[in-house]
């Protein structure tokens, strides 16, 4: 392969930035888990493009348990934006602003 | 240039471009399918990167099962709202930019501290992958990683479990007249 | 009988503590159960006053009864000891008699009192505690009892404590008492650094002095008297610390005799006279001690002149009477001192019952301008009071002239013209104010608008057995220098010198009986005959000098302006340093707790992204630093 490393390194950075910046800003839960999701990703990328420079299948082993953990944690974390939603009747995280001073 | 530098050219930017308009997208459902793009673009990127097997899981697992249980979800509750554009919290929207610039500069620094943006991936990983890439992953998974392997198949079965309890109906509260009178 | 000695303090002891635990419960029995125990120390008393008798060397009369150990640390070493000698055992002979009869007077006198078992426990208590200061071998054992008898006092003064009056005279009497107190510590502390020890024995016993006198003496003899006598003049009233005793008239009249009249204010005396010869190997002190002695029978014959009040009257002769003990003390007349000290007690708490009958009978009215001639109404009590008010003024043959006497008989021998003048003065004092005490109350027509009837019997029983005592007992005890009591006391008190003066002893025993006598007749003229109009003569010309005598030379109120006023104001400062700057540092620093809390909580805003943002970039801040170090 003759592409650089690096640049999977760089993109799969990119992509996490982009994926931490989407967390802090959207509103919705489900966007912000897909952001979350787009990061888990991203660290997928990055394990895997080092497995191959090093010529081991550790990284890939390690990226498919992330994709496995990965999925175990969306059902948990939609079933319970479910029941949130069942309370409030809405996704939207700002209005769950009630422990504050 | 080769044919895995054009791969690699012609998607990075895809898979760029289609982050960032989930990002932007106030319709839920639209930003759900652009990640769908994403995690394509990427499952590309594991085949340039001698991964098949895991690319295929990417395909399969991922954007087949996770992003369908997504879609579900958002279709079930948030698909008429569009999300409001106005932003309540002062300097968050700076504040993630920033962040994300720092994030990338500080990865960028860190190659270029560590492997350097020229370096390539060595030659030998035919023989690591001998038998095809499957064959190969599971030599290393039910050997070294057996374990894990096993507590992870506990922790599917426990999501699953607790996705039931959480999502359920919740049951009616019995009165205390009631179970006095069921005792009695 | 004298290894029985434990029982004279301890049968008051239970009584004390089955008052107060089954006080309630007794009712009226309470009162025969602490008298009975008062009595049963008095016959104990008397058995060993028997044994002591019985033991023909005179020399041999000293016995030390140990009870148990108490206090050994290092070289101090105290114990509780009983010590059983000619002058504690007349000292308790005195307290537990006339304290038995002051008893069953209470019974009477406190009949309605709705605290009946509690003023019998103090009662007790506070015998116990007299009876542990005579008896005590040792200095430490005897400050035990000194301060019980204060805190008893304090007690029994506030017995009706809610009365803002008597609460105010009981403390004022436990914080006067206090100074001489604290003055009487030191002096112990000082006895023990000059002889390591405190056993009444070893210190008191000049033979063993050779030993100690080797060190250079690094505690003089003056101090450790000095800071006795400070105590002594505390606890007996003396000038300057007597402004306590007229005020602790505010309590029950049973109290007021047996407490301030016949025992604790005696206690002092009692101290002095026990450590005589660390008095006189000062030649300071001893001087000392005889003009406190005079100069407060002077002031307070004075000021009894001019009181109103019938228990102030008699309270101020307390005073006077304790000055002259204490001057006979200083003339190194320290039998003289004791039997004054005996008969005394006898008078002076038939009197102050006496008193109690009268205030009984005329609804606790004690004003003398409001009585008269209570004789016709009160006949028992009358005759009683005169016998008590003829022993105190001297008139032979009751107990008084034969006490008082031998004191200014012995000042003209051994002191000079000026000071027998003086001593014969104060005599004419006593009989006049308490002469004109009897007129006012009892001769002349009424004044007063209560119908006034005569005490129940068991008020009356004990008054006429102290009136006995107070006629007889001075003939008893002493017709001479060298009577009965005086040779009883001769191996602790040695014996007065006989000195020869320049007038023979019936000449001037014949001066003390005219000077009473004319005392007598003036009080008669004055206030009893109705030839002179008094209470004019009081509002007009000489009301400045009536105000003069009535408030004690104004010495209590020198004392208000002086030291309680600035102490007070003194008080009020540190309070309120205390609330505004210690208080307020304290409650500041919570003050700026809430505020620091009140600007901090605010970061608890409950929005998520906000503590995504947070968390965001602490990561992002820690990766920087690492990745910079690398």
């Amino acid at each position: 392969m003759s592409t650089p490393i690096s640049g999977f390194i760089v993109l799969s950075g990119i992509l996490f930035a982009i994926g931490t910046a989407g967390v802090l800003v959207r509103r919705n839960a489900l966007v912000i888990f897909m952001s979350i999701e787009l990061q888990l990703n991203a660290v997928n990328l990055a394990l895997v493009a080092f497995s191959r420079m090093h010529n081991e299948l550790d990284g890939q082993i390690l990226a498919f348990f992330s994709m496995v953990v990965a999925a175990a944690e969306v059902v948990v974390g939609l079933a319970i934006i479910v029941s949130l939603y069942r309370r409030r009747r809405t996704v939207d995280v700002d209005a769950a602003a009630e422990l504050r001073w | 240039m080769a044919a895995d530098q054009i791969a690699f050219w012609a998607f990075a930017p895809i898979s760029i471009a289609s982050a960032v308009l989930m990002l932007v997208q106030r319709n839920a459902v639209h930003a759900a399918l652009f990640l769908i793009v994403n995690l394509f673009t990427l499952a590309v990127f594991f085949l340039l990167l001698d991964a098949p097997f895991l690319f295929a899981v990417q395909i399969i697992v991922y954007a087949g099962a996770i992003m369908v249980l997504f879609l579900f979800v958002i279709m079930l509750f948030g698909v008429d709202r569009d999300e409001p554009l106005v932003e309540h919290l002062r300097g968050q929207r700076a504040l993630a930019v920033l962040l994300g610039i720092g994030l990338v500069a500080e990865v960028v620094l860190a190659v270029r501290a560590g492997i350097g943006f020229a370096a390539r991936a060595p030659d030998g990983f035919e023989l690591v992958n001998e038998g095809g890439n499957p064959k190969a992953l599971s030599h290393v998974l039910f050997s070294e990683y057996f374990l894990p392997f096993e507590v992870t198949s506990v922790l599917l079965i426990v999501a699953a479990v607790s996705a039931m309890v959480l999502a359920q109906r919740r049951a009616r509260s019995i009165e205390p007249a009631e179970a006095r009178g069921n005792g009695a | 009988m004298i290894d029985l000695v434990w029982l004279v303090p301890a049968l008051p002891l239970v009584g004390a503590v089955a008052a107060l635990f089954v006080g309630g419960r007794l009712g009226r029995a309470a009162g025969w159960l602490a008298s009975a125990l008062v009595a049963g120390a008095f016959a104990v008393s008397v058995g060993m006053l028997v044994d002591l008798l019985a033991i023909p060397t005179a020399g041999q009369r000293t016995t030390v009864v140990h009870l148990f150990d108490w206090i050994r640390v290092g070289i101090f070493e105290a114990n509780v000891d009983l010590l059983v000698d000619p002058l504690s055992v007349t000292m308790a002979l005195v307290v537990t008699g006339v304290g038995a009869l002051i008893h069953v007077y209470a019974i009477g006198y406190m009949d309605e009192d709705p605290r009946f078992g509690r003023f019998f426990a103090y009662l007790n208590l506070f015998v116990f505690f007299m009876l542990l200061l005579v008896l005590a071998e040792n200095y430490l054992l005897l400050y035990v009892g000194w301060e019980g008898v204060g805190l008893c006092s304090y007690l029994l003064i506030g017995f009706w404590f809610e009365r803002p009056a008597a609460a105010s005279a009981a403390k004022k009497a436990f914080v006067t008492t206090r100074i001489g107190d604290t003055a009487l510590l030191v002096g112990i502390a000082l006895i023990f650094t000059r002889f390591g020890t405190l056993h009444l024995g070893e210190v008191l016993d000049t033979r063993l002095w050779r030993d100690i006198a080797e060190s250079p003496p690094a505690v003089p003899f003056t101090a450790i008297s000095l800071l006795l006598l400070a105590g002594a003049i505390g606890k007996s009233a003396q000038v300057p610390l007597h402004v306590w005793l007229p005020d602790a008239m505010e309590g029950p009249t049973p109290v007021s005799a047996l407490i301030h009249a016949a025992t604790m204010v005696t206690a002092g005396v009692y101290l002095v006279v026990r450590s005589h010869v660390l008095f006189e190997a000062s030649e300071v002190a001893i001087v000392v001690v005889m003009i406190v002695g005079l100069l407060t029978a002077l002031y307070a014959g004075v000021s009894a002149i001019g009181q109103d009040d019938i228990k102030r009257v008699l309270a101020y002769s307390t005073i006077s009477q304790v000055g002259l003990m204490f001057f006979a003390t200083g003339m190194k007349a320290y039998a003289a001192a004791i039997f004054l000290l005996v008969t005394h007690a006898f008078y002076k708490a038939l009197m102050f019952l006496a008193a109690g009958s009268v205030m009984h009978g005329l609804a606790d009215e004690a004003d003398l301008k409001r009585m008269g001639g209570l004789r016709r109404a009160m006949p028992v009590t009358a005759v009683a009071f005169s016998i008590g008010a003829l022993a105190l003024a001297g008139v032979p043959p009751l107990a008084g002239f034969f006490s008082k006497d031998q004191i200014v008989a012995e000042a003209s021998r051994s002191q000079g013209v000026g000071v027998w003048a003086l001593a014969l003065f104060a005599s004419f004092l006593s009989a006049l104010y308490i002469s004109r005490l009897i007129f006012l109350a009892f001769a002349g027509e009424r004044r007063s608008g209560v119908e006034p009837h005569e005490s129940p019997r068991i008020m009356t029983a004990p008054l006429g057995l102290l009136a006995i005592g107070a006629a007889l007992s001075g003939a008893a005890l002493g017709l001479t220098v060298d009577g009965p009591l005086a040779r009883f006391l001769k191996p602790v008190v040695g014996q007065i010198v006989e000195r020869s003066g320049r007038l023979s002893d019936a000449a001037l025993a014949t001066v003390s009986v005219v000077v009473a006598l004319s005392a007598v007749a003036v009080a008669w003229i004055v206030w009893g005959s109705g030839k002179v109009d008094w209470q004019a003569l009081r509002a007009g010309p000489w009301n400045a000098l009536q105000r003069f005598m009535n408030r004690g030379m104004y010495v209590d109120d020198a004392y208000g302006a002086i030291v309680e006023r600035p102490g007070k104001a003194a008080g009020r400062g540190l309070r309120a340093f205390d609330e505004r700057v210690i208080d307020g540092a304290v409650n500041g620093m919570g003050a700026i707790v809430r505020v620091l809390a009140a600007a901090g909580r605010r970061v608890q805003t409950g929005v998520v992204r906000s503590y995504a943002a947070a968390f965001l970039l602490g990561a992002v801040a820690i990766l920087i630093y690492v990745g910079a170090r690398l």
